[in-house]
């Protein structure tokens, strides 16, 4: 309520009072009669003040509209004369000055051009004269002029197209709305509503204060002080509760303050902001299904589903000599001329090594160097982002020697609880050893198997290389010894313990400042000479914002100081700027990581304890042995393909269940919200792919899932891309060219609905009733026509709406699932037009697309191009309208037919 | 039904009649057995001003008010589809301001006649279902909205016969939209309400351009590129029953539900959220024994007054310029006893017509002393 305006406007109207009532204030617990008597008065001040005001507006808006007539008369002047008054050419005005000045009606007849006095119908044929204040009305009656017949379109309501369901949004629901509906014949009233109470108790959540309640509630309690009498007594008057009285009064208080005290609060700063509220928007808005903001379909504030794997960051493809602009790191370093090259050319021996894969080595000494910087930074972030998680385990000293666990100490850190950050973190960190994961996948031979399994031990392997090139790169020590992936296995001793940060926030900041012991201090000063003096300094000038910000930039594209300067920093931070503080900041934790490891391990287990679970990992590690021997996923597959089939067939009748992906960070146990909701794990869920509950997808390659051999197409779902290992489709106009690997050249035909593949359908006048759709070109069998899209509505509201469309005798209701009906009455696409048939030529199916149920109109037989559609909508036999029993001949009437239904019909695939 | 808070509350006019004017019937005609459902003066050109044309059944007819009190035909149209019934008509211009005639009905079908020529100008297809108000836009008469029983209102060209746009979809009505009306100076801005109980005030500023365009159409009208507009600019909940007739008054909206009164209350827009502001009811007109839907009033040319009949026959004519509303008349015969289903008032309020349900129409003048 307009806050800003009450307490200026009410306090002129409340300067007599304030300096009688001042006193009153002191008196203890006025009596209710009091109260009342104060009220009162306050009422009647409100009444007249707002009489006054309305008094002026109308006043206001008189005067206003008294220009307005006018300047309407000119108009309807200028009109009357600019046209051929006086030729008399104009019909209507010549029948004017004819039609004579009395009141008999026969004279009127005079004044038209028909001879005749036949009446169409309806009319009594004689005219009869006008008695003034007479019983008997003036008859008035001559031929009228035909208006040719025009043919009426088919009764239908305005609907908005939907090229995908949409979730109803509240003001669509009819649910606790009294709904009147009017017969179209009798008049008689029918009310669509439960109770009564049912609408007044939403009316009720609504109400806010008003000014004038406002104002009440301030002078009275400004007169009389605040005790619970008044209080009661207010609350009686203005029909609330005291304590909701109370509440507001106490906001009024402070917004009087505010407003006495001036504008103290400065608008913040856009940079003052941290990164956990802006992110808190796009958790809340960003669909993670659909990958837009504000999803129809999913609505916001969906669960977060963090999943237990995560994707490799985006590397763009590099171009060693392309600078981002004149502030690029780059274009710095080369004036420089900083001698790091004697690290490198050590490094790059190293790294190439231990991976044995790694394409860097392959490539000048330039791009060798650029990586060499990345990598270490890579474990330094993810080193700096630990570090507080490690230090408030309070055992600081990393004598681990098993990764075991170092991992699990570290998750009990992250169990510990560091509220909202704590997610942040592990995202974080998740992200950015799933990145180097990726990379070393990317690495590797093309042929590589795309199963996560199979290449984890490569990337644990790469792990561990790269913090060997961290290390060696940063301790100068030669750096052959640590090139052995394989050591991890041996217990190393710890000789330093270097996490000794205290302030779990401050994560930057705090590596930056920390005081460090000797031996590691001096590897900082020398780094920092080598490639960042002044580093230091130059970190307290980044802004909270900007630092998560920059993380942000780690997690999406790697070390990549061009790519986060020009995307997340633009404007805020240059190339160079960003270079600095990433190697200034990757020095600091890298050294904790040397420390803290003996040349490989540890630093390593810095990181896999920084994961949000260490069974994850530990689950991974297993099944990377698993994954060696390929041929395990056909198992796998048809395994999984079983238990899907058993579920559709034993529940052949029942409805689908609605899909919610679970937030499982290991696979799924009993206590699994799919398991338990008796669907598939999808690829949304939180758990890893190796999922038990996880659907597997299919194998399929010749047959190119097009029966019920694919274990997609036999549990009724569509194939994914990202889940099925053979199903790919021809992009677009195949420029794109097709998966060399995948080969075989048979593309995947269970993917229409989700590629939008759809038949052109056209609107038109239906040979049986009302509207039909109708199909533009020829299909063959099984052919996929259409998607019959609406709103997803509950089955309570469905069932609320079905009263409503069986009165008007058509109904677009459809059932989806256990949870919803898909509703195509207001929304929807034209296949919601195709009538019902018993003999018809199409099937509607209820199929899950990526996570989502969708209903598929296919073609039951050959349909020739321009024949009409129709399916069979399989309404429950003692709930179907009379149309569409089946005993019935003459098939689908979907309109004319006006024999009342009875329950909710519904349409079923 | 909706709870006035402190200090909110509006004026209620009291139904004790001032008779500062008084009325008297002069005439009485029997059109036919079919219910009238629309009567409505000439407002757009000064010469027809004593012209008035009526709807019901499948006909339309023109008359002529004349100074003593008779009443003399013009002109009659009459579907040939014994089907139609015609709820409502308006009149418009065409671009050389010659007078036309719209009406639309029960078919959906809206009719234009070119009353000079006594014949059909277009018939405008479109709205899939009955047609329940056409009114004109008075700063550019070829341009007529029309409120449809499928949920949507229209905004046609009658020169051209092109729908332009259409005011329907996600924020559009939710249920039956039983009245329009454009608002006096914004040639943007009109209001619709119907039987989801809102009313909605729309804006086509945007879309400007497509108005303008449809003046120069040649093609086919059914190839323009009509655009859908689906969210209003407010949508106000003033009412908690069927709204069946909303007119403008300044920027004030004047609004009948079928609980008994009209109020007037003010739409207040938020310039920088659309779709958002709140609405101050500022007056009651309260109008006895009118709880049927389908009943509409009507102002006088100067807006000093407004006339709105009942379900038995009475009209009450409401003094616009007062604050508190004041009753000027009650009027009643004691053969009167139908539905009033409309009222025309002439340019300058002295003479009030009442189109009846069954078939009748009452003229009543003003008694000058």
């Amino acid at each position: 309520m307009a806050s800003g305006a009450s307490p200026s406007s009410s306090a002129t109207r409340s300067d007599p009072h304030k300096d009688t009532t001042t006193s009153q204030a002191e008196k203890r617990a006025p009596g209710s009669k009091e109260v009342a008597a104060v009220i009162d008065s306050l009422k009647k001040k409100l009444a007249a003040d707002r009489c006054i005001s309305i008094k002026k507006r109308i006043d206001e808006n008189k005067k206003n509209l008294r220009g307005v007539t006018q300047s309407f008369m000119r108009s309807c002047v200028e009109r009357g004369g600019g046209s051929s008054y006086k030729d008399g050419s104009d019909l209507l005005v010549k029948m004017q000055r004819d039609s004579p000045g009395t009141k008999s009606g026969s004279d009127a007849d005079k004044s038209n051009n028909h001879s005749s006095f036949l009446e169409d119908g309806n009319n009594v044929s004689s005219t009869s004269t006008a008695v003034q204040g007479s019983s008997v009305p003036v008859k008035i009656s001559f031929r009228p002029i035909k208006m040719p017949d025009v043919k009426r379109l088919s009764p239908y309501t305005t609907w908005v197209f939907l090229d995908r369901n949409q979730r109803m949004t509240e003001d669509q629901s009819v649910v606790g709305r009294r709904r009147i509906y009017y017969d179209q014949t009798g008049g008689e009233a029918l009310i669509c509503s439960d109770s009564e109470e049912e609408a007044i108790d939403e009316e009720d959540e609504k109400r806010g204060f008003v000014e004038p309640e406002d104002f009440i509630i301030r002078m009275t309690l400004d007169q009389l002080g605040l005790s619970d009498s008044v209080l009661e007594e207010l609350a009686n008057f203005l029909s609330r509760n005291s304590s909701e009285i109370k509440a507001r009064y106490e906001v009024l208080m402070k917004e009087k303050e505010v407003s006495e005290s001036g504008d103290n609060q400065a608008a913040s700063s856009l940079l003052n902001k941290d990164m956990d509220g802006a992110l808190d928007s796009f958790d809340n808005l960003f669909c993670r299904r659909c990958l837009v903001f504000d999803c129809r379909l999913h609505g916001c504030s969906q669960d977060l589903i963090f999943p237990a794997e995560k994707p490799a960051p985006w590397t763009p493809p590099v171009d060693e000599n392309l600078t981002c602009g004149a502030n690029c790191y780059k274009t710095l370093l080369k004036s420089n001329r900083i001698p790091v090259n004697g690290t490198i050319e050590d490094k790059t021996g190293t790294s190439s090594n231990g991976a044995g894969t790694k394409t860097t080595s392959k490539f000048s000494g330039k791009l060798n160097r650029k990586k060499s910087k990345t990598f270490p930074s890579e474990s330094a972030s993810s080193n700096e982002k630990c570090t507080p998680e490690t230090s408030d385990s309070e055992n600081g000293v990393q004598q681990d020697t098993n990764p075991e666990k170092v991992s699990s100490s570290s998750k009990v850190k992250a169990s510990g609880g560091r509220g909202g950050r704590k997610r942040n973190n592990n995202r974080v960190a998740e992200r950015v050893s799933r990145r180097t994961q990726k990379r070393q996948k990317k690495s590797e031979a093309s042929d590589t198997d795309s199963i996560a399994t199979g290449s984890r031990s490569a990337s644990d392997v790469k792990l561990k290389d790269n913090e060997d090139a961290t290390s060696s790169s940063q301790k100068h020590v030669k750096s052959g010894s640590s090139k052995n992936s394989r050591k991890n296995d041996t217990p190393v001793e710890d000789s330093k313990n270097s996490v000794k940060s205290d302030d779990p926030v401050s994560q930057l900041n705090a590596v930056a400042s920390e005081p460090c012991s000797d031996g590691s201090l001096r590897k900082d000063e020398f780094v920092g000479e080598n490639v960042c003096p002044g580093g230091l300094s130059e970190d307290k000038s980044w802004k909270p914002l900007e630092k998560s910000l920059f993380q942000k930039g780690v997690e999406i594209f790697g070390m990549n100081s061009c790519m986060i300067a020009r995307n997340l920093l633009c404007g805020l931070k240059s190339c160079w700027e960003v270079f600095q503080y990433m190697t200034c900041s990757e020095n600091k934790a890298s050294f904790f990581g040397c420390d803290a490891l003996n040349p490989d391990g540890s630093s390593k287990f810095d990181i896999n304890g920084n994961m949000t679970n260490n069974q994850v990992r530990r689950r991974s590690r297993f099944l990377r042995r698993r994954g060696k021997v390929r041929r395990l996923k056909y198992t796998w597959k048809s395994a999984a393909y079983h238990s899907i089939r058993k579920k559709s067939t034993d529940k052949k009748d029942q409805p689908c269940r609605q899909f919610n992906p679970c937030n499982c960070k290991t696979a799924c146990g009993k206590e699994c919200t799919c398991l338990l909701n008796g669907t598939c794990c999808e690829k949304y869920c939180g758990c890893p792919k190796s999922c038990k509950n996880r659907f597997r997808g299919c194998h399929c390659a010749k047959s190119q899932c097009r029966s019920r051999q694919c274990p997609c197409f036999a549990a009724d779902r569509e194939c994914d891309p990202d889940v099925c290992r053979n199903c790919w489709v021809i992009g677009g106009d195949g420029t794109l060219g097709v998966p060399s690997q995948r080969g075989d050249n048979y593309e995947c035909r269970n993917m229409k609905l989700l590629l939008k593949q759809q038949q052109r359908v056209l609107l038109g006048i239906s040979d049986v009733s009302g509207w039909g759709a109708f199909l533009k070109n020829s299909v063959s069998k099984h052919e996929y026509l259409g998607e019959y899209t609406g709103e997803l509505i509950s089955h309570k509201e469905a069932d609320k709406r079905g009263k409503i469309y069986d009165r008007e005798n058509s109904s677009f209701l459809f059932n989806l699932n256990d949870q919803f009906v898909l509703d195509a009455y207001r929304k929807g696409d034209k296949l919601k037009f195709a009538n019902h048939s018993p003999e018809p030529n199409c099937y509607a199916k209820v199929i899950m697309v990526a996570g989502d149920h969708r209903v598929g109109i296919f073609a039951k037989e050959r349909i020739l191009a321009g024949e009409e559609l129709f399916y069979d909508y399989r309404y429950e036999p003692d709930r179907a309208p009379a149309w569409a029993r089946k005993p019935e001949a003459s098939g689908s009437k979907k309109d004319e037919n006006v024999t009342p239904s009875v329950g909710r019909p519904k349409k079923v695939a | 039904m909706s709870r006035i808070t402190v200090g909110n509350e509006s004026l209620v006019g009291s139904l004790t009649p001032s008779n500062k004017k008084s009325y008297k019937v002069t005439n009485r005609i029997q059109e036919g057995k079919k219910p009238l459902y629309a009567v409505v003066f000439n407002f757009l050109d000064s010469r027809f001003f004593n012209v008035f044309v009526t709807a019901g059944g499948n006909r339309i007819t023109l008359y002529n008010c004349l100074e003593d009190g008779a009443i003399s035909a013009l002109q009659s149209y009459a579907d040939e589809d014994k089907e139609e019934s015609f709820y409502t008509v308006s009149w418009a211009c065409g671009v050389k301001n010659n007078p036309f005639v719209a009406a639309g009905g029960v078919k959906g079908i809206i009719r234009v006649i070119d009353v000079n020529n006594e014949k059909i100008h277009k018939s405008l297809v479109g709205h899939g279902d009955s047609v329940n108000e056409i009114r004109t836009q008075p700063l550019k008469p070829q341009l007529v909205i029309t409120a449809s029983k499928d949920e949507s209102v229209r905004l046609w060209n009658v020169e051209t016969g092109i729908c332009i746009l259409i005011f329907a979809g996600a924020g559009g009505h939710r249920y039956e939209v039983l009245s329009v009306d454009f608002h006096p100076t914004e040639i943007f801005r009109f209001a619709s309400c119907g039987m989801d109980t809102t009313i909605k005030i729309w804006s086509m500023k945007e879309f400007w351009t497509y108005v303008e365009k449809s003046y120069t159409w040649t093609d086919d009208p059914s190839k323009f590129p009509t655009k859908f507009v689906q969210f209003p600019v407010f949508t106000a909940s003033v009412h908690t029953n069927y709204v069946d007739c909303n007119r403008w008054f300044g920027d004030f909206i004047l609004s009948k539900s079928v609980d008994n009164e009209i109020l007037l209350w003010e739409p207040q827009l938020k310039e920088n959220s659309p779709g958002e502001g709140t609405s101050d009811v500022l007056q009651r007109y309260p109008v006895p024994m009118s709880d049927i839907w389908f009943i509409k009033f009507s102002y006088d040319f100067h807006l000093s007054s407004l006339a709105i009949g009942n379900q038995e026959g009475k009209i009450f004519v409401w003094d616009l310029k007062s604050c508190p509303p004041v009753l000027v008349t009650k009027l009643s015969h004691n053969q009167s006893k139908c539905v009033i289903r409309q009222t025309a008032m002439s340019v300058d309020g002295s003479t009030i017509l009442a189109a009846c349900e069954d078939g009748t129409i009452w003229r009543w003048d003003v008694i000058t002393k």
